[in-house]
């Protein structure tokens, strides 16, 4: 383990650069099979946790349990502790649900998209990914489900033969999003977990104390590494990642259509699909960014998690930031050519009403700051970039703002126009989610394989057929499990 | 160097543990399915009532006709529980001293209310109409059943909305002549005959039961 | 009485716990006998609803269908003949507020008056009633009114027997024959049987005093008339014969006598008709209801409304000379403004004197004895006496609202011959200025009583309070202006053992008389020939009938009524009164939630908005545009108003259409003994709003000129329910760009143009609206309704009429603060036209029951569907509150329970509230979306009632409890299947349009567009300012 760490305290290695002679290592520093394993593995498998680590953790867990507690309060005093009123019935809630929702997208995308498409790079980031997404949706998840006003009858949401004769409205774009939300959840867990059963096995493998040893063992369902078991492992990898694409896109389309669908000035356009998927890759993206650029450096792993990897996720940042500006401009165009005089006074409105101010703070971290990305020098320094994706992210979230509240404040009769307020018990809601989704994440890094070890081994150059001895080196346990 | 961290049993029983995890859950499923259901919640309630009253006795035995104590059921909502003078009309004759009636007698002389047990009870949210029914050929017995034959009153029926839907949405099995409306034993020969019987009450009186919320809901 | 002589720290009404602490009391022993089996007579709906209520959080309601509540049903011993449990059943009572009759019909369920209607048969509503009357209800249930007899003995109040107080007062009527130095003070009221009493007392007790007070009074017209007629008289209008209406800050609908049926017979003029179509013009200070639903209407300072009458005056002497009038309008040097007023004048007295004998001039009570003199002289010259207008002598002191006498009575306090004083129904000590200091003086005195519903100010400044009963819970009479004499029946023995007025008035003379004995004395000593079965008749139809009863109306003026007027009048008008430096005019009015303050604890009244300015919760001082600018005030900066006698801080409203230099603060609010939604300081529950009585002096009651108005540097957030937050440009372009479309308004010039037919359809052009879904369709009924904004006079009665209706929660100032208030129907007001002298609009807005309603197609859990009828039926027991349906509604109709807003009901003090609840409307619970459901109760109950008597449904048989109250028949609903039914025929009409109908959405509900029938002249200089100027907060 000396090794690693010293390869960790050398100075970033610039692999971004494009030789057409040769292939960029994905893989910095001397790497084989067993350094990897190393790397990975010493996180978990370190005895006590640093004190980085407690602090933080303590900080995001006292955050999430003050979401519970204010959620007890919730339930027992009624939503009026929100700043919901009358016309704007919807507020912070749904906002953080479709915020989060967002965040829950590069996930599925790196995992399965970039997979189907061969793309190597992904392999050091997608585990990362994954998790991200999971836990993303979780706390997407709470949102829905306690902002209903009887939150004790929220079963009704599910279909299901009852004495009442009553089914569910299948018209209702929220009845969609309780089916596509769920798939998406159950989709990326399975996604996760069964890319994490090699790993788990090395990690049961490696454990030397029982209790790890257990449970490990027990999630990693006796991975033997044989050969059916790669051969098994690899196919339904590859059905769920075909399972999951569409998914990217489906998800967030649909919730999308809970907008779309209605006819709220503002709401009612056929660009929010496809609009709605970029902004959550893009968001999903700013967030990778966001977690690895520390992660990597804590724990580690900037061998692994390189600088071209960086580079090529703010890309995509710079890529999809284009297409959601290309959203906010066509917008406003067919508010104009329309001629629809309720949709062009939303759009007036949020560019000049009394909610101006959290549009033009959507434009500028949504639209202009990602622009710092045609600088090599920003796609490859990590403070910035960090500093660039935090901007995305409070972007997002208030791009969502104003699309729910600009719109619902001001609708069709001026008699029953008003403004919206949060309470101080939206925004420590809102924090107090940021809490559960940093416990749980901190959780993941401290317990589980950050990075697919399995996975990246495939991208290393040993991993080539001709290199022979690599082949008898590769997955010791397996053979002495074999013996 | 490798020791097994579980017993070698544990793997032999892993198809074992498969099928429990598979299974039980629909097991505890279809458990809870049963006891949720209607007919295991709803039916059968007979709380004792502070006067044995026997619906046995009075409607079957004797024929009393169910209007001659539940006078409102066909003007209003609510098929009203006879006061306690419809109950001397008779008893001040009839077993006047009997202890049962003890109650009956006081409630008379003192003007105190008899508190009789709600049997079949509706949730608040449902507005129904007796009027609406008995009046259209829908009897007493489709809801209580054979009250006639009850010493003491049960809940025969689940009186669940669905219940509710499966008549209104069809109702000709359950239409009869007016005049046999009280007359808990009446039956239509076959359910053929039941059908014609239904379906030309039912044009007769131009009876479309709702099924829209607003009819119970408000 | 089981607490009797036990001393309590300070008067607190004693709340039962339990129905069994009640229980042992004679009140409730009565009460039990004749109203509470029935109250609590479990059985069928009513036992449901009990239940429902009694039920500690109302979330029981889910489990109810659990197994297995155990719940009782207490029937009868022995039921009354013909009442069947559950039913409801309707008798004939009328209001009399301050002499102002509305006859009335009670609905009572199982023994509760539960909702008031216009008797459809009385003369004074015909059908309709105003707010006042629909929240009486819920002021009889009221668990703040006064419950005991109490006492003060060294400075603590003691609860005490009706008894003890009758002992008492024996001794001391014991102590005199002839009514040495004893004093009575009533409020106005109408009722023959009181005045009768008066009268007998008086002949016993030649030397004892009376007194009639009302802070709302009406002196200045019976000097004004006085000084006209040689009598004083009130003048009522018959507008449905008025063609042009001439209202000098008159509130027609509101203050005028006969206020609901003038609204009737206004309405009855604005349906687009030429031969029936009136022209109202309102010259006026504050914003009436008379100035709202005017065609014209010119803002002037109270100062210039006098020189506006004079110079009127001038102008019909010329006119009555025959000659024209010159040209005063067009010279080059005028200001605009001036030319405006010029041109106005000129239209006024020419439209006035061409219709003459069918033209009206009414002034406002405030308005100074001249100007009614004048107003008086000018009817008279318009030929209009006996005709659209009548002056009916003010024979009876009892019937005149005044309040010259508070000065006779102070000054008999001040001297000390007092020894025994009485107030009825009286709250003096809260409106007397205060220089008068009423309290201290009455403290001083040896024997006095207060006899009212509330333990309020002046209550507790006497030695004795009596609990009053409740019109409601006791027998009265009363008479309207037009002498029909009018009975009121009890619907309820009294709750807290009340006693009336006649009750208390009878001690003096018959004791062993009850009031139902004293009432039918009068009819029969009022109606000699009149047999039992007239009594009968009476009663069942809350009124007597006279055949040819003349009404003996003025006609001819008093040689006192020459006065001489300026010659230049006119000029002087027109030059308009030169600005005085940055002191302000302020005036004080009625208000329309509370009137003087009697209402204060009527939560339904506080909450419902105010038809102009749109606050609730308080009062607020009202100031022009132009004002605000000088002041630098935006809404809810607060102003500091000092008068010599007092200062006062008030919350600002930026109203457009208010004179410059002019601030209008309505009175009733700063109560300080009102009870617990009003105000109740002895429980530190601060008042709502501030008191405005504290200007008055002696001198002035209405107007105060050269008040002195200083801007404080801090704010007071206004619970208003429109403009939440003052609007911003963008807002304000976005509203008047859409203003034409939602409210639709035209010309009768227009609508009647032969050449070019008018569609108010044709207003919005959209492309060929094609459905989603399939559509639905129809074999039965297909309800829907018909809202005339032509008749619309924005009164809001329906507002309060729907709650009382349908149960509608009251979410207090905070929640309606953050936008949440949960009214079914909203009256949108709209201003058009210049800041300095806009037009508004009222638009009533309830649930349009969308044909292809957005709000259905979103509801996840299809608690939002549609009946088979075409109802958009809201299924509380479904709905979940996801809000989807909420944010979907392009009207925003929907109310939403954030909270579980019958939470008060759990505390023990307010258990009788819940007797005021309809049984037939499921009360809501928290966390469940509620909207307007076109009063499906009765809807379906008109329907099982026809169906049971085999018989097809009536149109008009069915109505919906906005529609019922309206004063102006704005509102109709119906079967729009049957094409013969007067919405069908409504919905065909050329002015009928859906709004918002381009959106597909097909709404049931259709709006007839407002008609207006502006002068020539006028309109050429007033609809042509540029849209963008047509907003006020600009």
């Amino acid at each position: 383990m000396g090794s690693a760490s010293t390869i960790s305290r050398q100075p970033e290695v610039d692999n971004t650069m494009s030789d057409p002679t040769s292939r960029p290592p994905l893989v910095l520093g001397q790497h084989d099979f067993a350094t990897v394993t190393e790397t990975v593995a010493r996180i978990p498998e370190r005895p006590g946790t640093t004190l980085a680590w407690k602090l933080s953790f303590a900080v995001a867990a006292s955050l999430a349990t003050m979401f519970v507690v204010l959620t007890g309060y919730l339930f027992v005093t009624g939503i009026g502790i929100w700043g919901n009123n009358s016309p704007v019935f919807w507020g912070f809630p749904i906002v953080n649900f479709v915020f989060w929702v967002g965040i829950g997208h590069a996930g599925t995308l790196i995992s399965a998209i970039l997979f189907l498409f061969r793309q190597h790079w992904r392999t050091s980031i997608n585990r990362f990914a994954e998790a991200m997404t999971v836990f993303a949706v979780v706390c997407a998840g709470i949102f829905p489900a306690i902002h209903v006003g009887r939150v004790w009858y929220v079963y009704w949401l599910l279909p299901y033969p009852n004495p009442m004769g009553m089914w569910p409205n299948f018209r209702s774009p929220l009845l969609w999003d309780v089916f596509a939300v769920g798939t998406y959840m159950t989709v990326s867990v399975l996604f996760w977990y069964l890319g994490m059963i090699p790993d788990l096995a090395t990690l049961r493998d490696r454990a030397t104390r029982p209790l790890p040893r257990l449970l490990y063992g027990l999630f990693s369902l006796g991975w033997s590494g044989s050969a059916r078991h790669w051969h098994r492992f690899e196919k339904a990898y590859l059905f769920l990642a075909a399972l999951a694409t569409p998914l990217v896109l489906s998800v967030h389309s649909v919730v999308s259509f809970d907008f779309a669908v209605s006819l709220i000035p503002g709401w009612h356009t056929t660009i929010f699909p496809p609009y709605f998927v970029a902004g959550a890759i893009f968001s999903g993206f700013a967030m990778v960014v966001t977690l690895m650029v520390p992660a990597r450096e804590f724990f580690g792993l900037k061998d692994l998690v390189t600088l071209r990897h960086l580079d090529n996720m703010n890309k995509f940042i710079l890529a999809t930031s284009f297409m959601v500006g290309y959203a906010y401009l066509i917008e406003v165009f067919m508010a104009w050519y329309s001629g629809n005089k309720y949709e062009l006074f939303t759009f007036i409105n949020r560019a000049l009403g009394p909610y101006a101010w959290a549009y033009w703070t959507m434009v500028i971290c949504n639209v202009a700051i990602p622009q710092l990305f045609w600088f090599k020098k920003c796609r490859t320094t990590p403070w910035i970039m960090w500093i660039i994706a935090i901007f995305v992210n409070i972007g997002m979230w208030f791009e969502r703002f104003v699309i729910i509240v600009t719109s619902l404040s001001r609708d069709f009769l001026p008699g029953s126009w008003a403004l919206y307020k949060p309470t101080l018990i939206d925004f420590l809601m809102l924090i107090g989610s940021f809490g559960i989704f940093f416990t749980l994440f901190l959780l993941f890094c401290r317990y589980l394989p950050m990075v697919a070890m399995a996975e990246v081994k495939t991208v290393l150059p040993q991993a080539q057929v001709h290199h022979r001895h690599a082949a008898e080196e590769h997955a010791p346990s397996e053979l002495e499990y074999a013996r | 160097m490798f020791k097994p961290y579980l017993p070698l049993w544990f793997d032999r029983a892993r198809p074992i543990f498969g099928a429990l995890l598979l299974f039980l859950p629909l097991y505890l499923l279809g458990v809870a399915w049963f006891a949720a259901d209607p007919q295991t919640i709803d039916i059968g309630y007979s709380p004792a009532q502070p006067v044995p009253f026997s619906h046995a006795l009075h409607a079957g035995e004797l024929g009393l006709d169910c209007r001659y104590c539940h006078t409102t059921v066909e003007k209003a909502a609510h098929a009203a529980i006879p006061s306690t003078e419809i109950c001397m009309n008779c008893h001040d004759r009839i077993a006047a001293n009997s202890p049962k009636l003890a109650l009956v007698r006081e409630s008379y002389a003192t003007g105190q209310p008899i508190p009789w047990v709600r049997v079949h009870d509706l949730p608040d949210f449902v507005y129904f109409d007796h009027s609406a029914h008995v009046n259209r050929g829908v009897s007493c017995v489709e809801c209580h059943d054979r009250v006639d034959r009850m010493d003491r009153v049960y809940q025969a029926k689940t009186l669940r909305m669905g219940w509710c839907l499966e008549c209104h949405r069809n109702p000709e099995q359950h239409l009869r002549p007016q005049d046999q409306i009280t007359n808990l034993a009446w039956q239509a020969g076959s359910p053929e005959e039941q059908q014609r019987i239904g379906e030309e009450l039912r044009r007769k009186n131009n009876i479309q039961p709702s099924t829209s919320c607003s009819t119970c809901h408000r | 009485m089981s607490r009797q002589g036990e001393p309590i720290a300070d008067y607190n009404p004693r709340y039962w716990r339990t129905l069994d602490e009640l229980a042992n009391t004679p009140e409730f022993r009565e009460w039990i006998a004749k109203e509470f089996p029935h109250g609590v007579d479990l059985e069928g709906l009513s036992r449901r609803r009990w239940l429902q209520l009694m039920a500690a959080s109302f979330t029981l309601a889910g489990f109810a269908g659990c197994r297995w509540e155990k719940t009782e049903i207490v029937p009868f011993v022995h039921r009354p003949t013909g009442r069947i449990p559950g039913k409801p059943e309707r008798f004939a009572t009328a209001m009399d507020l301050s002499g102002e009759v509305t006859g009335l019909v009670a609905t009572c369920v199982d023994g509760r008056p539960i909702k008031l209607e216009g008797n459809p048969v009385h003369p004074s509503s015909l059908g309709g009633t105003d707010a006042f009357a629909q929240a009486a209800v819920l002021q009889l249930y009221d668990p703040d009114r006064s419950r005991d007899v109490i006492a003060r003995s060294d400075g603590q109040w003691v609860v005490r027997s009706w008894e003890d107080f009758t002992a008492a007062l024996r001794e001391r009527v014991a102590a005199t024959s002839s009514g040495e130095g004893w004093v009575f003070v009533t409020g106005a009221t109408s009722s023959p049987t009181v005045r009768r009493l008066r009268k007998l007392l008086e002949q016993r007790w030649p030397k004892a005093q009376w007194f009639t007070y009302e802070p709302l009074h009406d002196d200045f017209v019976r000097r004004g008339t006085r000084e006209a007629f040689g009598v004083e008289a009130r003048p009522v209008y018959r507008l449905n014969q008025a063609k042009v209406i001439l209202a000098l800050d008159a509130d027609l609908f509101f203050e005028s006598t006969g206020h609901v049926r003038a609204a009737r017979d206004f309405a009855a003029t604005r349906d687009g008709n030429p031969d029936r179509m009136s022209r109202l013009y309102a010259v006026e200070t504050r914003w009436t209801l008379s100035g709202s639903s005017a065609d014209h209407r010119l803002p002037l300072s109270p100062g210039e409304i006098s020189a506006f009458v004079d110079a009127l005056e001038n102008c019909l002497a010329t006119l009555a000379a025959g000659e024209s009038l010159p040209d005063i309008g067009s010279s080059p040097d005028q200001s605009p403004e001036a030319r405006y007023r010029a041109v106005f004048l000129k239209a006024v007295a020419e439209d006035l004197w061409q219709y003459r004998g069918r033209s009206v001039v009414a002034a406002g009570n405030w308005l100074g004895p001249e100007v009614h003199a004048a107003v008086a002289r000018i009817n008279k010259r318009l030929e209009s006496l006996g005709g659209p207008v009548v002056y009916l002598p003010v024979s009876d002191p009892m019937t005149a609202r005044t309040a010259e006498s508070l000065h006779a009575l102070h000054e008999l306090l001040v001297s000390g011959s007092v020894q025994n004083i009485l107030f009825a129904d009286t709250n003096p000590v809260y409106s007397a200025p205060l220089a008068m200091k009423l309290n201290q003086l009455i403290e001083r005195i040896p024997f006095s009583a207060h006899l009212g519903l509330y333990a309020d100010e002046t209550a507790l400044s006497c030695r004795w309070h009596i609990p009053m009963a409740h019109f409601l819970e006791a027998w009265g009479d009363a008479e309207t202006w037009d002498g029909t004499y009018t009975v009121v029946q009890p619907m309820i023995a009294p709750l807290w053992g009340g006693k009336s007025v006649i009750e208390l008035l009878s001690l003096f003379l018959d004791a062993n008389k009850n009031a139902q004995d004293w009432v039918y004395e009068t009819f029969q000593a009022r109606y000699p020939h009149s047999q039992a079965a007239d009594w009968e008749r009476c009663l069942a139809q809350g009124l007597f009938r006279e055949e040819n009863r003349q009404l003996n109306s003025l006609t001819e003026l008093a040689n006192t009524a020459k006065r001489e007027i300026p010659g230049d009048a006119v000029e002087r008008f027109v030059a308009g009164e030169k600005s005085t430096g940055n002191s302000v005019s302020v005036l004080l009015t009625a208000d329309y939630s509370v009137y003087d303050g009697r209402f204060a604890n009527n939560a339904w009244l506080q909450e419902w908005p105010d038809p102009v300015t749109r606050l609730t919760w308080g009062n607020a001082a009202v100031i022009g545009v132009e004002t605000a600018r000088g002041l630098d005030c935006k809404d809810g900066s607060v102003i500091r108003l000092e008068v010599s006698s007092a200062t006062l801080d008030l919350p600002v409203v930026v109203v457009p259409g208010i004179p410059p230099r002019t601030v209008v603060v309505s009175l009733g609010y700063g109560r300080s003994a009102a009870g617990h939604v009003g105000g109740l300081v002895r429980e530190n529950i601060p008042p709502v709003g501030v008191n405005t009585y504290a200007l008055r002096s002696d001198a002035s009651q209405f107007v105060f000129s050269g008040v002195k108005v200083t801007k404080l540097p801090r704010n007071q957030p206004l619970a208003s329910v429109q403009d939440h937050h003052l609007i911003d440009r963008v807002g304000l372009q976005g509203r008047v760009e859409r203003l034409g479309e939602l409210v639709r308004e035209v010309t009768l010039e227009r609508l009647t143009d032969p050449h070019e037919p008018y569609s108010a359809e044709e207003v919005v052009h959209h492309p060929p609206l094609e459905s989603l879904w399939p559509e639905h369709t129809y074999d039965g009924h297909r309800w829907g309704m018909a809202v005339d904004l032509s008749k619309c006079i924005g009164c809001g009665a329906c507002v309060v009429a729907c709650q009382a209706e349908n149960n509608i929660p009251v979410v207090g100032p905070a929640q309606v603060m953050r936008s949440r208030e949960m009214h079914w129907i909203r009256i949108d007001r709209y201003f058009t036209g210049t800041p300095e002298n806009p037009r508004t609009v009222h638009q009533p807005v309830m649930c349009q029951q969308c044909e292809m309603a957005p709000c259905e197609q979103v509801c996840p859990v299809a608690a939002t569907v549609h009946s088979h009828e075409g109802l958009n039926d809201m299924v509380y027991n479904r709905c979940i509150g996801t809000r989807y349906c909420a944010n979907n509604c392009p009207y925003k109709v929907r109310r939403f329970n954030y909270f579980y807003y019958h939470k008060d009901l759990d505390n023990p003090r307010n258990e009788v509230q819940k007797m005021v609840y309809n049984p037939e409307v499921t009360i809501r619970s928290r966390g469940v979306m509620e909207k307007c459901t076109y009063c499906v109760q009765r809807i379906q109950n008109a329907k099982i009632e026809a169906k049971n008597q085999r018989r097809p449904l009536i149109d008009g048989e069915i109505q919906t409890a906005c529609q019922q109250v309206c004063p102006a028949q704005a509102i109709v609903f119906g079967d729009l299947a049957d094409p013969s039914s007067a919405v069908a025929q409504l919905h065909q009409s050329n002015r009928a349009y859906g709004m918002l109908a381009e959106l597909n959405v097909k709404p049931r509900t259709k709006y007839l567009a407002r008609v207006r029938n502006p002068h020539p002249a006028l309109q050429a200089i007033e609809y042509r300012e540029p849209a963008a100027t047509h907003e006020h907060g600009a």
